[in-house]
C-alpha cells in the first residue's frame, strides 16, 4: 500500500525486524535444551541424525506456511483458540486449546526441570568442584523434583517482570547463548579423538568422581543398551521413523509467532515466514554442524553409547559409568582442563535455558485470559494483582504443575515414561489449526479473499490449504506412530519406540484426563452461563451483515 | 434490567457498522454503544486503466478488475477492511504524489462520505425501533465527523456529555492521552483531568454511572500495546508490550468507582478487569477482518448483573 494514501492513525506501525522475529523462533527451537536433550534419547533408531534434521525441517517448512498465512488472515487474534473456534466453533476450538496450550504444559513442567539440572545445575557444580552436589542433583526423585521446583520459581519471576523485561533477557541471552555454543563448536572441530579419550576419563573423574576406565565403560554400557543411532544413512522409511521424536525438539518455529502482530501486506506475511523459516533452516544447519563436530571429535559411536549407557540407567536401572547426563557441551569442554574456560562456557551456555524457559507458561496464560473473557472461565483467574501480575492464572498452572511434576519426578507408576506425550498434546492441537487454515479460504471466503495472501495459490488452490494438507498429513502421521507404535507390530517389550501407545496406560489417561476436563468446563460453564441469560454459542456465533 | 451492546474501533468497516446496527435484535440489547475511531485509516486508489480495466493495489497485491461485477467485488472487498475506494486515473495520481494537501483533503472527503452514508443506514435500520446509538468520535476521528452525527436521527453525540441510559448516567470522550501519531483528538493527562472532571461532577449518581471512555485507563492490561521504537516500529518482534493507558483515567476510576467503565483505542488489549469495584472493559477491535467485537452488559440497580464479550 503506498504511504501516501495511508494516513496517520492510531497504531499505524512500521514493520518489526526480521531479525528479532528470527532470534525469538530461533530459541523457540531451542538446539541446547531441546536439541541435546532429545538427540540423547534417541540412542537406538535406525535412521540417521542428519538426515532425520533435514526431513524433517521440509515438513515443518508447511508449518510455518500455515501460521504465517493465519497470521495474515487473522493477526494478533489470540492464535489457535481463535481460529479454530472462529472457523470451526466453541466447542472444539477450546478443547484442544485449553488441552494443547495449558494442561499440556503442566507436563512440560518436570520436561524443563530436567533440562535445568542437565544444562545448569549439574555441569556448574561439578566445574565449581562441587562433586558430590553435582552428582545428588543427576539422580532421580528427589533431586529432579527439587530442580522442577527451581525451575518454577523462575518461571514465575519472569511473569511477575513481565514480557518487557523478559524479551530482553531473552536477546542478551541469545548472544550470549551462541557465544557458548561457537566455543564449544571450536572445540569439536579442534580437537581429536584422542586428545577427548583421555580429557574424558580425566575430567569424569575430576569433576563427577567417575571411576577410572569409564570411557572404555561407558561403550560397553552403551553397547548394552542398544545403542545404534547413525550419524547418515538409513531408509527413507527407517528416517521417517525417527521424526515422531525428533519434532519434540523441532516443532516449534511458531511458538511466538501469534504476536507477530498487524500484517498489513504481503511483505508482513514474508517477514512473518522469513523470520521463522530462517530460524528453522538455522538451526537445521547449526544441528548439522553439532554432529559433524560430535562424530570428528568425540566420535558419534561414542556419543550415541554414552546417551544410551545414561538413558538405560534413568529408564531402566542400569549402572552408569558416568554419573550425569553426557551433556554435549559438558563433553567438549572435557578437551581443556583450564577450569575457567570450562566454567566460563557453562555460565554462557546456561543462557540457552534461561532465555528459552521463561515462556513455559506465556501461551498457557493467554489462553486462560481468552477463556476467562469468554466466560468458559471464572472472571478471578484473569485479574492482575496491584503489580501487574496474574497471580490466579499463575495459580492455575503452577498447582497441578507441582502435582504432576511429583508424579513424573518420583516415576510414580511409571509416569515419566511419557515425556512424549507433552509433544503430543500439542500436536494434537495443532492438527486442528491444520484443519482450520485448510477449510478457511471455503468456510470463511470473504474474509479471506480481503486478505494479504489472497493470491497466493498453487495450481488455483490457496498455498493455506496445500500447506494446510501437509502439515496435516504430517501430524496424522506422528500421531499414529506415536499411539500405534511400529514395535507393537514386532511383539517386542519394553517401551517401544516413543512410549506412548496406547499401550501406555499413564499417556492415555493423562491426555484423556486433559481432554476430559476441558469439556467439562466447556460444557459446564456453557450451562452455567445459560442460566444467568448469556447464550455463549450465540456470542460467538455471527452477526448477520443485511 | 438495561442490556447495552458496547463496541469500538470499527474504523470505516461497512461489516462492521451494519453488524453494529443489527446488534440490539440479535443480542436483546436495549441500547447500543459505540466507542470511537469510526473512520478509517487508508484509500485505496482504483487507477483506470482505459475501458472497463481498472488497477488496484489492495494489502499489496494488485488487482485487476475489467468487468462491473469485479470492480464491484474489489469495492466491497476493500470496504470491508474499512478502506475507501478511491476512483482515479494515473495522471491523476502522478499530480496526488506531489500535493499531500489534496491527497489529504480527498481523504477526508472520503470518510465523511462514508461517515454520512452510515448515518442514513442507521437512521433507516433503526425506524420504527426504540434503539438509540449513543456515539462518541474517537483520537482518530476528525472534527468533521462530529457534525454529520448531530444530523442524524437514531445516533446520539454524546462526547463531553452526561447521558442517560434507562436511569444510568453515562459519560462519554473519545479523547485519548498523547500518542506518537499525533491524531485529531489527543492531549496530555491535565487536560485530560480537567475534561473527565467536567463530567463526573455533574454525575448525581456516580456509583450507578458508566463510563465510556475510548482510551483504556493505564496499567490496567486493557492497554497493553507493542513498545515501539523512534521509528514506530515494534521492538524485540512485538514480544515487549507495555501500558499506554491514561493515567488521568486510572484516577477518575479509582476516585469516583463508576459502575463499569468501557473502552477501546488498543485492538489487542480485548479484555474485562477491576479497578476497586469497577468492572473496566476493552472488547477490542478485529474490524479488518470483518469481525465485530464488543460486549453485552446487563446492568442491574448499583450492580452488574452479567456480562461477556462478543465475537460476531
Amino acid at each position: 500500500m503506498s504511504n501516501l494514501f495511508v494516513r496517520k492513525a492510531t497504531g499505524m506501525v512500521r514493520s518489526w525486524s526480521v531479525f528479532d522475529a528470527f532470534v525469538y523462533a530461533f530459541f523457540s527451537i531451542n538446539i541446547v535444551t531441546l536439541g541435546f536433550y532429545s538427540f540423547s534419547q534417541m540412542y537406538f533408531f535406525s535412521g540417521g541424525m542428519v538426515n532425520a534434521l533435514i526431513v524433517s525441517a521440509v515438513f515443518l517448512i508447511f508449518e510455518i506456511i500455515v501460521y504465517a498465512s493465519l497470521i495474515s488472515v487473522m493477526p494478533r487474534s489470540g492464535g489457535d483458540y481463535v481460529w479454530m473456534t472462529r472457523i470451526f466453533g466453541g466447542g472444539v476450538g477450546f478443547i484442544l486449546a485449553i488441552t494443547g496450550w495449558w494442561f499440556t504444559l503442566w507436563l512440560w513442567t518436570p520436561v524443563y526441570g530436567d533440562m535445568f539440572r542437565q544444562v545448569v545445575m549439574v555441569p556448574l557444580l561439578g566445574v565449581f568442584g562441587l562433586k558430590d552436589a553435582a552428582v545428588w542433583f543427576a539422580g532421580a526423585g528427589t533431586p529432579l523434583f527439587v530442580s522442577t521446583l527451581i525451575a518454577l520459581g523462575f518461571v514465575a519471576l519472569v511473569i511477575m517482570l513481565g514480557m518487557k523485561t523478559y524479551a530482553r533477557i531473552q536477546k542478551f541471552s541469545f548472544y550470549a547463548g551462541m557465544l557458548g555454543l561457537l566455543i564449544v563448536i571450536v572445540l569439536l572441530f579442534t580437537g581429536s579423538p584422542e586428545a577427548f579419550k583421555a580429557g574424558y576419563e580425566k575430567n569424569a573423574t575430576a569433576l563427577f568422581g567417575a571411576q577410572a576406565g569409564a570411557y572404555d565403560a561407558t561403550v560397553q554400557a552403551g553397547i548394552d543398551a542398544g545403542a545404534a543411532t547413525p550419524l547418515t544413512g538409513g531408509t527413507f522409511k527407517l528416517v521417517l521413523l525417527t521424526l515422531p521424536w525428533l519434532v519434540f525438539f523441532n516443532l516449534w518455529p511458531n511458538w511466538g509467532a501469534t504476536l507477530y502482530g498487524e500484517v498489513r501486506g504481503a511483505t508482513d506475511y514474508k517477514r512473518n515466514f522469513s523470520g521463522m523459516a530462517a530460524a528453522l533452516g538455522a538451526v537445521t544447519v547449526l544441528g548439522i554442524v553439532f554432529f559433524l563436530g560430535v562424530s570428528r571429535t568425540i566420535g558419534w559411536d561414542f556419543y550415541m553409547q554414552s546417551n544410551g549407557a545414561w538413558w538405560n540407567s534413568v529408564w531402566y536401572g542400569a549402572t552408569v559409568p558416568l554419573p550425569v547426563w553426557p551433556y554435549p557441551a559438558l563433553l567438549a569442554l572435557f578437551l581443556t582442563s583450564n577450569r575457567l574456560i570450562q566454567i566460563v562456557v557453562v555460565v554462557l551456555m546456561s543462557f540457552w535455558w534461561f532465555g528459552w524457559a521463561g515462556t513455559l507458561f506465556l501461551s498457557s496464560t493467554r489462553v486462560i485470559f481468552a477463556a476467562a473473557f469468554d466466560r468458559l472461565l471464572p472472571e478471578k483467574v484473569a485479574e492482575l494483582s496491584e503489580r501487574g501480575t496474574p497471580v490466579n492464572a499463575m495459580l492455575l498452572m503452577v498447582v497441578p504443575a507441582l502435582l504432576v511434576s511429583y508424579l513424573y519426578a518420583y516415576n510414580v507408576g511409571g509416569f515419566n515414561s511419557i515425556t512424549l506425550a507433552a509433544t503430543q498434546g500439542i500436536a494434537i492441537m495443532y492438527f486442528g489449526t491444520a484443519i482450520a487454515a485448510i477449510v478457511l479460504p471455503y468456510k470463511k471466503k470473504e474474509l479471506f479473499e480481503a486478505s494479504p495472501i489472497a493470491q497466493m495459490k498453487v495450481f488455483g488452490i490457496p498455498l493455506i490449504t496445500v500447506a494446510g494438507v501437509i502439515f496435516a498429513s504430517f501430524l496424522g502421521f506422528l500421531l499414529v506412530e506415536w499411539l500405534f507404535d511400529p514395535w507393537l507390530n514386532t511383539g517386542g517389550e519394553g517401551a517401544g519406540l516413543y512410549g506412548i501407545s496406547f499401550k501406555n496406560t499413564n499417556s492415555i489417561i493423562f491426555l484423556g484426563t486433559c481432554y476430559a476436563l476441558s469439556a467439562a468446563i466447556y460444557y459446564g460453564f456453557k450451562s452455567y452461563r445459560k442460566r444467568g441469560g448469556i447464550d455463549l454459542d450465540k456470542v460467538q456465533a455471527e452477526i448477520p451483515v443485511e | 434490567m438495561t442490556t447495552i451492546f458496547f463496541a469500538t474501533d470499527i474504523h470505516g468497516s461497512d461489516i462492521c457498522w451494519s453488524k453494529f446496527l443489527n446488534a440490539g435484535k440479535f443480542y436483546g440489547a436495549d441500547k447500543l454503544v459505540l466507542g470511537g475511531d469510526m473512520t478509517g485509516k487508508a484509500v485505496i486508489p482504483f487507477i483506470h486503466q482505459g475501458g472497463k480495466n481498472y488497477r488496484i493495489t489492495l494489502l499489496e497485491q494488485v488487482f485487476e478488475p475489467s468487468t462491473d461485477e469485479e470492480l464491484a467485488d474489489m469495492t466491497k472487498r476493500v470496504r470491508s477492511r474499512g478502506y475507501y475506494p478511491y476512483m482515479t486515473n494515473p495522471d491523476e495520481i502522478t499530480e496526488l504524489e506531489k500535493d499531500p494537501e489534496r491527497v489529504s483533503k480527498i481523504f477526508l472527503a472520503e470518510v465523511l462520505k462514508v461517515v454520512q452514508q452510515w448515518m442514513d443506514l442507521a437512521d433507516k435500520k433503526l425506524d420504527g425501533t426504540d434503539m438509540q446509538v449513543y456515539c462518541s468520535p474517537g483520537n482518530d476521528d476528525m472534527d468533521e465527523v462530529d457534525d454529520i452525527i448531530r444530523s442524524s436521527k437514531r445516533v446520539l453525540l454524546v462526547e463531553g456529555k452526561v447521558s442517560s441510559l434507562d436511569g444510568h448516567e453515562m459519560i462519554a470522550s473519545g479523547w485519548s492521552n498523547i500518542t506518537p501519531w499525533a491524531t485529531h483528538r489527543e492531549e496530555d493527562e491535565d487536560q485530560l483531568a480537567v475534561r473527565y472532571e467536567a463530567m463526573t461532577r455533574q454525575l448525581k449518581d456516580p456509583h450507578n454511572s458508566i463510563f465510556n471512555i475510548h482510551v483504556p485507563p493505564y496499567k490496567s492490561g486493557l492497554d497493553e500495546a507493542p513498545e515501539l521504537d523512534k521509528d514506530l516500529r515494534p521492538v524485540l518482534a512485538g514480544n515487549s508490550m507495555i501500558p499506554v493507558g491514561s493515567k488521568a483515567l486510572r484516577t477518575a476510576i479509582e476516585r469516583i468507582q463508576p459502575l463499569i467503565s468501557l473502552h477501546g483505542h488498543i485492538h489487542e488489549g480485548r479484555g474485562a478487569t477491576r479497578i476497586g469495584k469497577t468492572l473496566c472493559i476493552n472488547p477490542g477491535s478485529m474490524y479488518e477482518q470483518g469481525t465485530l467485537l464488543g460486549a453485552i452488559v446487563k446492568l442491574g440497580k448499583n450492580k452488574i448483573e452479567n456480562y461477556v464479550l462478543t465475537t460476531g
